[in-house]
């Protein structure tokens, strides 16, 4: 089966992610990956992410994801998404502190693009938000996020949390609709127990079995999933390492989607994260 | 010491895993399961070439270990010197293929011999000679010419693989090779 149909059949997931780097401003408590402003920055450079996006295109993959890392750690990013919107719509995963002036002006651009920022919020409260993140992160993401919006520049919020109650998540959803962004675009997702997670014994166990496939691409290789790449004690996870072979893409594509038809059936993920 | 990490159970990738089911598959599998889809393709070409086929079993071990020694490759001598005594060579055959010098006075089947000629070619590089290849024409069928030749090119490519990267010989092999006084 080409990768086009195995797409068109809904056999495999239609975006692909790149990693585009590994470093980071903050040091979340629950970080996959994790990052800080001075680990191994582990960049795929912005050519290698522009052709990896004409090429996922042409095997008939629907969609790119950007993460990391902090992506607009990245100089060239806001150009760079521009770029990928050109070939395939995108979602970009930053943890929206950045955006000072200067970078509001050069995200701009990006409005009426197939571009969507995603920008993590936890909780509602500043304090509890920020112990998992860093300080004054609330404040960073509640003004960056309706100047993003006022700009024109579709933004999605992601709660990551090991649990929310009722009353937490309605404060949280009045938070973003507050900032302009609709509920169809706020993601919650479970913490998941690998990379910094795994040390602090915090989230959810996955495996392959668990984890949707979803082809991802860093500099050392393609991996099973965007939760897949992770570093642990500073050394990158291999378990879920598909190839180290990124271009051609075909190449992974291939060998996920032979991974994908291998599974017994019924065995499916069961964890419900994008 | 090694240059390249164990992968460790918990680290085998997605292609790999398969060949780390029954437990651990070794140091070359082991280092090529950094590179899965190398591994992929590399475990079946090392399977048909250096395992149960057309040519007997004997004759593949005298290629290996023969080829081995001429090559320097202190990880493949010693895994398979364990493998041909198994394969039924004599402990004074084994220790005549480990040694520099020739090998062929130990052996008296003049396929043997030939074959001894032909691997000290092959795997001595540069030209062949003409006379070598008659002599092989004498006593081997051309399938087996061809598939004795890949066999010493595999082992060739796995020798120099081992040895650049330092595998370990297995303790259970270093056991074998102390009790048969072959260290
Ligand atoms: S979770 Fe995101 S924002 Fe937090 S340290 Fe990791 S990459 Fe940075």
């Amino acid at each position: 089966m080409s990768i086009g149909a195995a797409v068109a059949h809904g056999r495999l997931p239609g975006r692909v992610w790149m990693y585009s780097n590994y470093h980071c401003n903050l040091a979340c408590t629950y970080c996959l990956t994790e990052s800080a402003p001075a680990v191994a920055r582990r960049e795929l450079p912005p050519t290698a992410m522009i052709e990896i996006g004409r090429q996922a295109r042409d095997l008939g993959f629907t969609d790119l994801g950007v993460t990391g890392g902090e992506t607009f750690l990245m100089p060239a990013m806001p150009e760079l998404l521009a770029e990928l919107a050109t070939i395939l719509p995108v979602v970009a995963l930053t943890n929206g502190t950045l955006f000072n002036h200067r970078l509001l002006a050069r995200v701009e651009p990006l409005a009426g693009l197939p571009v969507a920022l995603q920008i993590s919020l936890d909780h509602p409260d500043p304090e509890t938000n920020d112990e998992m993140r860093a300080p004054r992160n609330f404040r960073k993401v509640a003004t960056a996020v309706p100047e993003l919006v006022r700009r024109g520049v579709t933004v999605r919020i992601a709660t990551t949390v090991e649990s929310l109650d009722k009353t937490t998540l309605e404060r949280l959803c009045t938070l973003h609709r507050g900032w302009g962004v609709p509920d169809c675009d706020h993601v919650i997702r479970p913490i998941v127990r690998r990379g910094r997670a795994a040390t602090y014994g915090l989230g959810v166990r996955a495996g392959q079995p668990e984890l949707p496939a979803e082809l991802t691409i860093t500099a050392e290789g393609a991996f099973w999933s965007p939760f897949a790449p992770t570093v642990r004690d500073g050394k990158p996870d291999t378990d879920l390492l598909i190839t180290r072979t990124t271009r051609p893409l075909s190449v992974p594509a291939h060998a996920l989607l032979r991974l994908i038809e291998a599974r017994p059936p019924g065995e499916d993920s069961t964890l419900n994260i994008r | 010491m090694s240059v390249v990490e164990r992968i460790g159970p918990d680290q085998v990738p997605l292609l790999a895993r398969r060949y780390f089911a029954a437990g651990d598959p070794g140091p070359i599998v082991g280092a090529l399961a950094q590179v899965p889809e190398l591994l992929v393709v590399a475990v079946p070409l090392l399977g048909a070439a250096l395992g149960p086929s057309a040519i007997d079993w004997r004759t593949k071990e005298i290629v290996i270990v023969r080829t081995s020694a001429l090559a320097g490759c202190r990880y493949c001598v010693q895994a398979h010197t364990v493998v041909a005594l198994d394969a039924g060579l004599s402990r004074q055959e084994v220790v005549a293929l480990r040694a520099e010098g020739s090998a062929a006075e130990v052996f008296d089947s003049p396929r043997e011999v030939a074959l001894l000629g032909w691997i000290e070619e092959v795997a001595g590089g540069g030209p062949i000679d003409d006379a070598s290849r008659v002599v092989m024409g004498r006593h081997w069928a051309d399938h087996e010419i061809v598939e004795l030749t890949m066999v010493i090119g595999v082992t060739l490519m796995l020798n120099r693989f081992a040895t650049a990267l330092a595998l370990p010989t297995s303790p259970d092999t270093l056991d074998r090779l102390a009790a048969e006084g072959l260290l």
